[in-house]
């Protein structure tokens, strides 16, 4: 398990926050997912063989950006 | 923190800033175009217009409102509009379909449609963005405290290179490197004074308003501001290690737990989006198939869009939160869980560790009574203890002072009792009256003086050689100043308060006696704690308050823990709340603040559920024009945004 630390520009409203949960608790493999409309950064609990990358196209596909990765 | 660390912080704080520079530019474009628009929408309504503007009326509007909708609302609709094929609504969805719904009516009203809301969509569109506006704002208020934090930490640090003095960037400090700090600078990490004194100003950092002096040999924080003297420090801890990158990440990570109240908010605004689209599509095709009016029912489909506010829901809670975290951070209060507040407001009774949470945690030796020559009494233990960790015992050793000590075999610790080996042949026991019972030692030529000591707040250690009591040391832990005023305190607010601790009763009755405590559970062992919270949860909520790291258990039993920090180190991983400074009074402003922070969570969540479940249906009714419904939804979200930050205006 690791725990990883998203800051995603571009997210403006709650919903949007909330939708970006769901699609990264869509990733197979994302454990625990909660995503702050306030400070805008996502944290998530996963597997280890969830890749950045996996993490990042879901958050793009919504049309939002990952900017920083922790 | 490292170079790169640094620099994507630093990039962190101008997206934000570039998206409120953003959000401006695109308001006060927008109004430009936006408010001939409204003058000449008015004009028509209360005054007659000339025949030649009137003619050109549509026209005009749809050329002015291109741009708001279409250039400077670019972001909202592509934004709003991919919801429609990735099938995860946003609020923008909502503004999107409401504002090129308004737009396109312009043009089939030369098709001999029979109404016109063009002017109306860039009225939306200028409101909504001018509501974003001042929201961002307002939420950028809302994590000043977080942000001052996040720029606390020092840019550069003056270090020795051999003899001579360099300027180095913080991130090419390395650790043990010998940093000069002078009077009214900050020291750039965490270290321990090797040469100077001084005192510095913590307040930043741990909420402490005094001055804490600082000498050789002192621990001090990095970010924190030194005084009068100049400091040597060499630096212990850097980048992500540091007391304030803790803090930091402490503060930062419970923004994304949740609120147990706020899960029925969070449920609705994740399905919020297309249950609006739903019930627009119905309020228009009602108006429409049974109302017949067309053009009033795009009117008020278009209202019922626009009106609904996802955000005042969804924000409700973790912008509360987030004011509250960040007046606690001020304070030296770290809220960890968001849950932690909502349970607070249920316990009903709390129990406070003795050791270092009621007391300074520093042990001293104050008397001895010894049967055989004090000197060889204090040499023998302190022989033995030196091999402990234990408070208790370094109180011993320190007490002895020797330079040379006894050979010690067989040596052990007896948890929570004492400890014994040997020295030569002589068999030593050192420990409480439970120790010397269960060694079948007979202690009672010295009763009267134990006794005497434990009632006056001292915790015994009794000697015995082979068998035979020798003396007993008496070891104090002075009670800290505060804790006499916070417990007063909170024994006014009603609540049941209990000290625990692995000392006899007597002892533990006068301590508690001392700070006003009323019930005392003694004589338990480190890892029975947890037991005893469990014990008195059945009676209601508890809250328990500890150092974090020998009470972790306990802490994570009870309802609430609140980890107590010793200034130079913060319990990180035990604990829903974490006091940075180890003042009692901190628990008391904890309790205070979490009980504010959340009333406010609740009448923020009121305020957002009442908007919706009043405006949404009037906007089905149809008794709200779609740019008085835009107004409505801007307000109810700068609302909540704003309450929130009213927090501040409560003393904790």
């Amino acid at each position: 398990m690791k725990k990883v630390k998203l800051s995603i520009s571009g997210m403006h409203c709650a919903s949007c926050a909330s939708n970006v949960a769901r699609s990264l608790k869509g990733i197979s493999g994302v454990k625990e997912c909660t995503v702050s409309p306030v400070t805008n950064k996502a944290f998530i609990e996963a597997e280890d063989n969830v890749s950045e990358e996996d993490m990042k196209k879901a958050v793009a596909k919504l049309g939002y950006k990952v900017v920083k990765v922790e | 923190m490292d170079e790169h660390a640094h620099h994507a912080q630093v990039q962190e704080q101008s997206v934000e800033e570039m998206e409120m520079r953003s959000w401006k530019r695109k308001l006060v474009l927008s109004w430009i175009f936006t408010i001939p628009i409204a003058i000449l929408m008015i004009a028509e309504r209360f005054f007659m217009l000339p025949m030649l503007i009137e003619e050109y009326m549509i026209p005009i509007i749809l050329v002015l409102g291109f741009p708001v909708i279409f250039i400077f609302g670019f972001e909202t609709i592509k934004g709003g509009l991919r919801g429609f094929y990735t099938l995860y609504f946003n609020m923008d969805s909502l503004i999107a379909l409401g504002t090129v719904i308004a737009y396109l009516t312009g043009f089939f009203s030369y098709f001999g449609f029979v109404a016109d809301y063009s002017g109306v969509a860039a009225m939306i569109m200028a409101i909504f963005t001018t509501g974003k506006y001042i929201e961002t704002k307002a939420k950028g208020r809302a994590s000043q405290e977080i942000k001052k934090l996040l720029e606390l930490g020092a840019k550069k640090a003056r270090i020795l290179r051999g003899k001579e003095e360099v300027e180095v960037d913080i991130s090419e400090l390395k650790i043990g490197d010998v940093m000069i700090i002078k009077p009214g600078e900050k020291i750039p990490t965490d270290g321990v004074v090797v040469k100077g004194d001084s005192a510095v100003d913590e307040s930043m950092v741990t909420g402490e308003s005094l001055p804490v002096d600082k000498l050789k040999g002192s621990n001090v924080i990095g970010a924190t501001i030194n005084q009068d003297g100049i400091l040597y420090v060499k630096a212990s801890k850097i980048g992500k290690d540091t007391f304030l990158a803790h803090i930091i990440e402490l503060v930062e990570e419970a923004q994304g737990t949740k609120v147990p109240i706020q899960k029925l908010a969070d449920k609705i605004t994740s399905i919020f989006v297309p249950v609006i689209l739903a019930v627009a599509l119905l309020t228009f095709l009602n108006w429409w198939i049974i109302g017949g009016e067309l053009g009033r029912a795009i009117g008020v489909g278009i209202a019922v869009l626009v009106i609904a506010c996802p955000c005042s829901l969804g924000l409700a809670v973790p912008i509360s939160l987030m004011v509250g975290s960040g007046m606690g951070a001020k304070k030296g209060i770290l809220i960890r869980k968001g849950e932690a507040i909502q349970t607070m407001k249920q316990v009903k009774i709390i129990v406070f560790d003795k050791t270092g949470t009621i007391t300074k945690g520093k042990p001293e030796v104050t008397d001895i009574h010894s049967l055989v020559k004090e000197d060889y009494l204090l040499e023998i233990a302190a022989s033995l203890e030196k091999n402990s960790e234990h408070p208790i015992a370094k109180a011993i050793v320190n007490k002895a002072g020797l330079k040379r000590y006894k050979e010690v075999s067989k040596f052990q610790i007896l948890r929570g009792r004492g400890v014994e080996g040997k020295i030569g042949k002589k068999e030593i026991v050192i420990g409480n009256m439970t120790l010397m019972n269960e060694r079948k030692i007979d202690a009672r030529k010295i009763m009267k003086e134990i006794e005497g000591f434990e009632n006056s707040g001292k915790t015994t250690m009794i000697v015995s050689e082979s068998g035979k009591v020798i003396g007993v040391i008496a070891v104090a832990d002075a009670v800290k100043e505060d804790s006499i005023d916070a417990i007063s305190r909170l024994n006014n607010d009603g609540y049941r308060t209990v000290m625990i601790t692995g000392d006899n009763e007597r002892t533990a009755k006068a301590i508690a006696k001392e700070v006003g405590i009323r019930e005392v559970i003694a004589n338990v062992l480190p890892e029975d704690k947890a037991k005893k919270v469990e014990e008195l949860q059945k009676s209601g909520f508890v809250a328990f308050i500890g150092d974090g790291i020998n009470d972790a258990p306990a802490l994570k039993q009870s309802n609430v823990g609140i980890a107590m920090g010793t200034g130079t180190d913060i319990a990180i991983e035990a604990g829903d709340l974490v006091l940075v400074k180890g003042s009692l009074v901190g628990v008391v402003e904890a309790i205070n603040l979490s009980k504010a922070t959340f009333r406010k969570i609740k009448q923020n969540l009121f305020w957002a559920f009442a908007y919706n479940v009043v405006a949404i249906p009037l906007a089905i009714a149809g008794v709200l024009h779609p740019v008085i419904a835009e107004i409505a939804m801007a307000a109810s979200s700068i609302t909540v945004v704003t309450n929130a930050n009213l927090l501040r205006r409560k003393r904790i």
